[in-house]
């Protein structure tokens, strides 16, 4: 009929009419996106690469290249590993412990893990400094047993540090396994038993490679907070710890050198996308 | 035969969840190489027997014996009970060939015997050309098959499924039957299969255990459990029937002389006079027209439904009480709706049940 003899290629502007609809729909988002972090941080490495002189990489050059900074960088390092190590050894335990439970415990359970999020860092780790210090609870208690005479030093130690960056941080690691263990299908455990498989061997040849995603995910979050953690070794062990985010925050604000910490910044940046790279990596790629 | 022998052995096996009880006294003999159903309404129990067999439950008494150990309280990954679950319970982390490998690999077996396993069970159920696919890539037919391939490279002493069809769509299903049943025979493999299929049961078993209520009613091959079935709950799962209510007039010999509301009626059972019954006969009994030492009743012609090869014809008795006959049309014309007619079945083949079994 009449619509057979219109010309063929009425589908192709509505295709893209779509395409040009689906652009606008991103573009707000996406000018956000970039306004408020791409540019910050492409500025970030400007600052670090640009002086008075122009092109230098001399900033990268006292980070990368004296022995202070290296012990700076490695301090970051381990305390971004040693926490993430802590909080997932409690985290992946209790991750199941709380897909376990039922009714008003989960609830309870559950709670004492979000509540903390609304305290601040800051009131966290002042409270770990209650705890910990010389006349502080744990020491107190302790004497008051008659366990110790003296008390333990404990506050302004790298084990504080650890113990209290992995308690603050300990919500990023659990919440994400637990999300992948309450959805786990008890079927594959019972699956893998009549099969022949022993419980240890089930765990770690079923349990742990299907919670794999949910362990990344936390790993990824935990690690980049603690790594760039700076109220917590700033409160919990001060400065003979000197980390990249404290070195960072000394260039801003005492030494006045703006392009040092936008360097240090960014080796920062890079060790924390590296990780989180990395475990996308990982949790995309089956084995 | 020698494989007669008992295979598996459940004991008096009762299970309770809180008040409920899912298992009552389950005694259970399977042979070796035998192909047995569960069949029964939704929460007798099925599954739960099963999982006490599989060690995936603790019964609270009794005791399960397989290929002449006991394993009551065997932990199931040393029992060598294959399961193959309704929802297939396939790891998604690993490929086709890494599911079917997975219970060889966990018992250490060499390498190469694992390989020829895989490649065996593969070709079993014909998925050979599949073998490094993703789980998450497969139909469900597909999964269904690889789920079957993984239950058998270890050569369980029994295989388990627990309506491991149901999640397949109806042509499917029932060309997985005969093929599932053919490769079962093949590998020589003893199963239980639960479903509440009734056609599945009867395609698929040598035996059918109809179970009720925690209880196994009924345990025989489908022919028998058709024909004679030992409750009305069995005749009521298995196939259609007539079925009418009256009360026990007389009684000796093994047969008994119903009052109903039909007529008199004449059928096997042993009943004091005064017992309230349920009268039964299979539609394919009914004859039009008179015949010897056989029931007879009368009424108007419902509704007639041709199946092909037979037709159904429903009868309104009066009363409230109706007949169902299947005739095949070759003795005598087929009714049309609103016929008066007169059908006979057998006494021989009119059963009475006591009315208060009636589920
Ligand atoms: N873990 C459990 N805790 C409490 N009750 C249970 C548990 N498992 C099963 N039951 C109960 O036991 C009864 C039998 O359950 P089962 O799963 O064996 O039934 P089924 O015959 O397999 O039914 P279906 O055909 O619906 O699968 C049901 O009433 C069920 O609610
Ligand atoms: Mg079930």
């Amino acid at each position: 009929m009449t619509e057979a003899a219109l010309p063929a290629p009425v589908a192709a502007p509505s295709v893209d009419r779509e395409r040009l609809a689906a652009i606008g729909f991103v573009l707000p988002s996406f000018v956000i996106i970039a306004g408020v972090f791409a540019l910050p941080l492409v500025l970030l490495l400007g600052v670090s690469i640009v002086d008075a002189n122009g092109l230098t990489f001399a900033n990268y050059k006292r980070l990368l290249g004296t022995p202070y900074y290296l012990g700076v960088v490695w301090n970051s390092l381990r305390l971004g590993l040693l926490t993430t190590l802590i909080a997932f050894l409690i985290s992946y335990p209790a991750a199941f412990a709380l897909a376990r439970a039922r009714g008003a415990l989960r609830s309870v359970l559950l709670a004492t893990l979000f509540l903390p999020l609304a305290a601040s860092v800051i009131v966290k780790a002042f409270a770990w400094t209650i705890l910990l210090r010389s006349d502080g609870i744990v020491n107190e208690t302790l004497m008051a047993l008659g366990i110790i005479e003296d008390p333990i030093r404990m506050i302004f130690t790298e084990t504080a540090l650890i113990v209290g960056a992995a308690n603050i941080f300990l919500p990023f690691m659990i919440l994400p396994i637990y999300a992948i263990v309450a959805q786990l299908d008890r079927r594959y455990a019972e699956a893998a038993a009549t099969l022949g498989a022993s419980p240890i061997v089930a765990f770690f040849r079923v349990i742990l490679p299907l919670t794999l995603p949910g362990i990344i995910a936390g790993v990824a979050l935990v690690f980049s907070l603690s790594v760039s953690a700076y109220v917590v070794p700033t409160l919990l062990i001060g400065e003979k710890y000197p980390t990249l985010a404290t070195a960072i925050a000394k260039a801003y604000l005492l030494a006045r050198e703006p392009g040092f910490g936008a360097a240090a910044g960014v080796v920062l940046l890079a060790i924390a996308i590296a990780v989180v790279a990395l475990s996308a990596r990982l949790s995309r790629e089956p084995k | 035969m020698s494989e007669a022998a008992p295979h598996l052995v459940v004991r008096s096996v009762s299970k309770r969840y809180g008040p409920t009880t899912v298992l009552d006294h389950i005694d259970l003999t399977i042979r070796r190489g035998e192909l047995v159903t569960l069949l029964g309404p939704s929460g007798c129990g099925k599954t739960t027997l099963l999982r006490a067999i599989a060690g995936l439950a603790q019964p609270d008494t009794g005791k399960v014996e397989l290929a002449g150990r006991d394993i009551t309280h065997v932990p199931p990954h040393k029992r060598n009970v294959g399961v193959v679950f309704q929802s297939y319970a396939l790891f998604p982390h690993l490929t086709v060939a890494g599911n079917i490998a997975f219970g060889l690999k966990v018992r250490g077996a060499a390498r190469r015997e694992i390989d020829a396993a895989v490649e065996r069970a593969l070709s079993l159920v014909k998925l050979g050309h599949l073998a490094g696919r993703r789980i998450s890539a497969l139909s469900g037919g597909q999964q269904q098959r690889v789920a079957l391939a993984r239950a058998i490279a270890v050569e369980p002493d029994v295989l388990l499924f627990d309506e491991a069809l149901s999640a397949l769509d109806r042509k499917l299903r029932e060309e997985m039957q005969v093929e599932l049943r053919r490769l079962l025979q093949d590998v020589k493999a003893t199963a239980i299969f639960v479903t509440h299929d009734q056609d599945e049961a009867l395609t698929m078993s040598d035996r059918v255990a109809v179970m009720n209520k925690g209880r196994i009613e009924q345990l025989a091959e489908p022919r028998e459990l058709y024909l004679r079935p030992a409750s009305l709950f069995a005749l009521n799962f298995v196939g259609l029937s007539t079925r009418i209510a009256g009360t026990v007039l007389a009684a000796g010999n093994g047969k008994v002389e119903v009052e109903t509301k039909v007529g008199r009626l004449s059928a096997l059972g042993n009943f004091q006079a005064g017992s309230p019954v349920i009268v039964a006969a299979r539609p394919e009994q009914f004859r039009i027209g008179e015949q010897s030492e056989a029931n007879t009743a009368a009424g108007r012609v419902r509704s007639v439904v041709f199946q092909g090869s037979r037709t159904l014809v429903e009868v309104d008795a009066g009363a409230g009480e109706s007949l169902l006959a299947e005739l095949s049309g070759r003795d005598g014309a087929i009714p049309v709706v609103h016929d008066e007619i007169r059908l006979s079945w057998p006494v021989t083949e009119t059963f009475a049940f006591p009315m208060e079994m009636q589920a």
